[in-house]
């Protein structure tokens, strides 16, 4: 498969031979953006063009698509010199020599330090920080007048309210899904990787069948034991029954308040409740600018940054086109009172980074599959992951 | 083997024209053209050192050349495109796949060693506190440059081609000149500020137009009395060093801060002691690959599981869309039937939605809680099927949805097969008192068989390979619960393929993939190859032919 694309890049190189905007050019910035941002970057860009001469270029790619493509075109000199991408493809990325690091002196002040600590590999930064985000608890507030701060509170607002016969759910969350179940293995003290005295993360130590995750994926199994959560609910199912007001409470992102907002739901967006006290630490994740290493412009391309992008209007501009809060503080404080930088901060703020090392493909199937057969009842909780964990040490120790 | 291609009498004459006539002289046009235009993409790319890309189109380009001129190659001119685009499309990735599982090729290798040598010796280090000297541009009409830098303590420096004097030294009343020409002057004119403006003929650049060179300025190196200048950032020049530099003779890499040398190891430049330089590169790791994918646990594991659920997938595919391929055929053969047209143009419906639009939409009706299926069985036996929890029915929605999207390809292969049996032998039954079912199993089965064995055979193969249908409709689920490495209950062996090689580990890990295709090309030719074999399809066409 890769291989022909290889190829196929190289047929392209040699048919375009001629239209050389394709490739980082010596005094010419390329970006490559997903379809949210490429409009602003495209005004940023004619901004710059403006005041300094130099001509940018945005190319609009799909998110996924910047991340694989830049691992082939960057290689090859087909690359651009700048790229929006997630801070969790920070450790593919570097390890396979692909991005560069930045300086950003003393204007790291003014970012979230959660943003930063995403974007730091080691003890280098790889990215300027765009904007962040946290799953926390959706609630519409015409069923759920106030939202649950414990989860025997949620339990006992869902038994009230669900009502499969009619298709009236209290609460409804996403499955298998690893990422969306993860607050409730962490609520607990459950996590997927320790941490190296050194602060990085320790790729042999997970901690996805201790004691804490056990729980998380116990509460998981008793919503389907109790037959409050339907099997094989997926994202589609569940925000299409948000939208149609017969659902009192999902667990999902900002991606979902824009239909919500569309369908005319009342909705809240905080964080989710306690497990046994515990509070859930929902993974957090990260977006931002990183620089090819393949790029002839790198100063170029951190002036860009330093003195275009990084500003209020920009991240401002940004968050109107696409709702994430922004990692950029006085951008943020501006945003104080919109609900869903309010929701995002207040769940996120007690999150994780999602870890950014290679080894997590290593986890994520595997972690799905635990929860799977429990969603199936063919394991229980402490079983399927105790199975996981073992798939998951031997996947990594073979790759090493 | 028989002529192929028959060249019909006077032809010659007439397309081609005589050498010298019109004919010729366009045809000959036409190659120029072509050659020009793509003489320089050969160039271009053995400049950038793809030597395979570039001899593989270099020798097409000869190839089309010889073609055209040749006379005796007539014939192949209507072979070429096809050739060619072989070669490109199936010719090119095979081999390529095949180098690929002899390397490293993955996450954490996918430069060349060059790439990470030219990575790693631009690497700079900057000795603590070394100051940073803040510089302007200075132009001529021509483009000649010349850059004052501005010391911490504010004393001017100014470059002398790649060396960095004192501005006092070579202008002003106190100066001395360069060493080896103490006579060296700058022309320097100062504005009522106390700003240079101009040296000689050179004029102070704003700042968009230094930014606008930036990219030409970040490769300079500039010599202040031995110490190398480079531009730290945009605003900054600075004294940095190379971190490491190669050493071609001995092919090691070595730290120039701490002397450590590094030696190329296994895709990694790696230190005596075992410390590993980032980014890795690609390198040839010999049959690393296979050994691995034949020893190691993970893939031993849940493999024979996978393994007969892939040949149960692809027999009972076949099986199941020519059967009913076969009886739909049938049934709109009938002599008696009405709307022939009508209802075959229904039943070719599933065969023109795009196939993984209608895997996707199987998924949803198969949904255990909100699909339509399972409505529809609740109001028939008051009960649900969990369709894409359990492994038996997974298999069973796999099935049904490939023969939602195969059958309307056998019935229309069958359709046209059945058109060839002569009538005079379904007559000839009838008279000898045949029933419909011993004509159909006597007369319509093998005649049928002879004309498409050979495309069951090779929907065998598709569907052994089926990974489309798998990946949309269940992506492998339900796990298998007790398996080493994550497997699942509908994986076949070239989406369990797909997981191992690119769902684990530390991500892509394009050598192993490459050594696993390699083995499913081998099982899957073996298969064809005795299928063929033993059912003599192609001899049997031949004959038939």
């Amino acid at each position: 498969m890769k291989s022909n694309l290889r190829f196929g890049l190289a047929l392209l190189m040699v048919l375009a031979l001629s239209a050389a905007a394709l490739a980082s050019t010596p005094g010419e910035l390329l970006i490559w953006a997903d379809d949210t941002r490429a409009p602003v970057m495209e005004q940023l860009g004619r901004r710059f063009e403006a005041e300094f001469g130099v001509p940018v270029k945005v190319t609009e790619l799909g998110f996924g698509d910047i991340r694989s493509q830049l691992g082939v075109a960057g290689p090859a000199g087909e690359g651009p010199d700048l790229i929006v991408g997630a801070h969790d493809w920070l450790g593919e990325l570097v390890v396979n020599g692909l991005i560069e690091s930045i300086d950003l002196g003393p204007l790291a002040a003014d970012f979230e330090q959660v943003t930063l600590d995403a974007f730091t590999w080691g003890d280098t930064l790889y990215g300027v920080p765009l904007a962040f985000e946290s799953i926390g608890l959706i609630y519409n507030k015409a069923l759920v007048p106030e939202p649950p701060k414990t989860w025997d509170e949620l339990l006992a607002i869902a038994s009230e309210l669900t009502d499969r016969e009619r298709g009236y759910y209290g609460f409804l969350m996403q499955m298998p899904d690893p990422y969306h179940t993860f607050p409730l293995f962490s609520a607990t003290g459950g996590y997927v990787f320790g941490t190296n005295p050194d602060g990085t993360l320790n790729p042999l130590d997970v901690g996805l069948n201790n004691e804490g995750s056990v729980r998380g994926l116990e509460v998981f199994d008793d919503l389907i034991e109790s037959g409050l959560l339907p099997v094989g609910t997926d994202y589609n199912t569940m925000t299409s029954l948000f939208y149609q007001g017969r659902v009192g409470m999902i667990i999902s992102g900002p991606w979902a308040l824009g239909g919500a907002r569309e369908a005319g739901i009342d909705f809240g967006f905080t964080r989710i409740p306690t497990i046994d006290g515990g509070v859930p630490k929902p993974f957090v994740g990260v977006q931002g600018f990183m620089i090819s290493a393949f790029s002839e412009n790198k100063l170029l391309a951190e002036v860009f940054l330093k003195e275009f992008v990084i500003n209020k209007d920009t991240y401002l501009a940004m968050f109107a086109r696409d709702p994430r809060p922004p990692a950029y503080k006085p951008a943020l404080d501006e945003l104080e009172d919109n609900i869903v930088v309010q929701g995002v901060r207040e769940s996120g703020g007690a999150g994780v980074p999602m870890p950014s090392i290679p080894e997590m493909g290593s986890v994520w199937t595997a972690w799905s599959d635990a929860i799977e057969l429990v969603m199936n009842q063919e394991l229980e909780p402490k079983e399927a992951l105790d199975l996981a964990v073992e798939q998951i040490l031997g996947l990594i120790r073979a790759s090493r | 083997m028989p002529q192929t291609i028959v060249r019909p009498p006077g032809r010659r004459r007439v397309a081609r024209g005589l050498p010298g006539g019109w004919g010729f002289y366009t045809r000959l046009a036409a190659l120029s053209a072509f050659d020009a235009v793509v003489l320089p993409f050969v160039i271009t790319l053995f400049r950038d050192q793809e030597y395979a890309l570039a001899g593989a189109v270099g020798i097409a380009l000869l190839l089309i050349n010889f073609v055209v001129l040749v006379e005796r190659a007539y014939p192949l001119r209507y072979l070429l495109p096809g050739l060619l685009f072989m070669g490109a499309l199936v010719v090119y990735p095979a081999i390529y796949n095949i180098y690929v599982s002899f390397t490293n090729y993955g996450t954490g290798n996918i430069l060349s060693m060059q790439q990470v040598i030219q990575q790693l010796e631009a690497q700079t280090y900057a000795p603590p506190g070394a100051p940073r000297f803040p510089y302007a541009v200075f132009e001529t009409e021509q483009g000649e440059r010349t850059l004052l830098l501005t010391a911490p303590d504010g004393r001017l420096l100014v470059t002398v081609g790649h060396r960095v004097v004192p501005l006092a030294h070579v202008s002003g009343p106190e100066a001395v000149g360069l060493p080896e020409d103490p006579g060296f002057r700058l022309d320097v004119t100062v504005d009522e500020n106390g700003n240079v403006v101009r040296i000689g003929d050179a004029r102070r650049l704003e700042r968009r137009e230094v930014l606008q060179r930036l990219s030409a300025l970040q490769h300079l190196e500039l010599d202040m009395d031995g110490t190398r200048l480079r531009l730290a950032d945009a605003n900054n020049f600075q004294a940095l060093s190379p971190r490491y530099t190669y050493n071609r003779a001995e092919n090691v890499l070595v730290d120039n801060a701490t002397g450590v040398v590094y030696v190329p190891k296994d895709g990694f430049f790696t230190s005596p002691d075992g410390e590993r330089l980032l980014p890795g590169f690609r390198t040839t790791v010999g049959l690393a690959n296979y050994v691995r994918l034949l020893t190691n646990p993970a893939i031993a594991g849940p493999f024979l599981q996978v393994f007969v659920w892939t040949f149960v997938w692809a027999g009972m595919s076949v099986v199941l869309t020519f059967s009913l391929g076969l009886g739909l055929a049938l049934v709109l053969n009938h002599p008696q039937f009405k709307l022939k047209g009508l209802y075959r143009s229904l039943l070719i419906i599933p065969y023109t939605i795009p196939g993984f639009v209608s895997a996707l939409v199987w998924r949803g009706l198969f949904n255990t809680e909100f699909g339509q299926v399972n409505r529809v069985v609740q109001a028939l036996f008051g009960t649900v099927i969990p369709w894409l929890q359990d492994p038996f029915w997974a298999k069973v929605a796999l099935l049904i949805v490939n023969l939602w999207l195969g059958y309307p390809y056998m019935m229309i292969v069958c359709l046209g097969a059945l058109q060839s049996i002569s009538p005079e032998l379904y007559e000839a039954a009838y008279c000898d008192g045949a029933r419909p079912w011993q004509r159909f199993w006597h007369i319509t089965l093998p005649l049928l068989m002879t004309s498409v064995a050979p495309l069951l055979v090779s929907s065998f193969a598709y569907n052994f390979n089926n990974f489309t249908v798998i990946y949309l409709v269940t992506r492998g689920r339900p796990p298998i619960a007790g398996a080493v490495t994550p497997a699942g209950a509908t994986d076949i062996l070239i989406s369990y393929t797909y997981r191992l090689a690119f769902e684990s580990g530390r991500g892509a890990d394009y050598g192993l993939a490459a050594a696993v295709s390699l083995l499913i090309f081998f099982i899957v030719g073996t298969i064809t190859w005795l299928n063929f074999r033993f059912t003599r399809a192609f001899e049997e066409v031949e004959h038939s032919a």
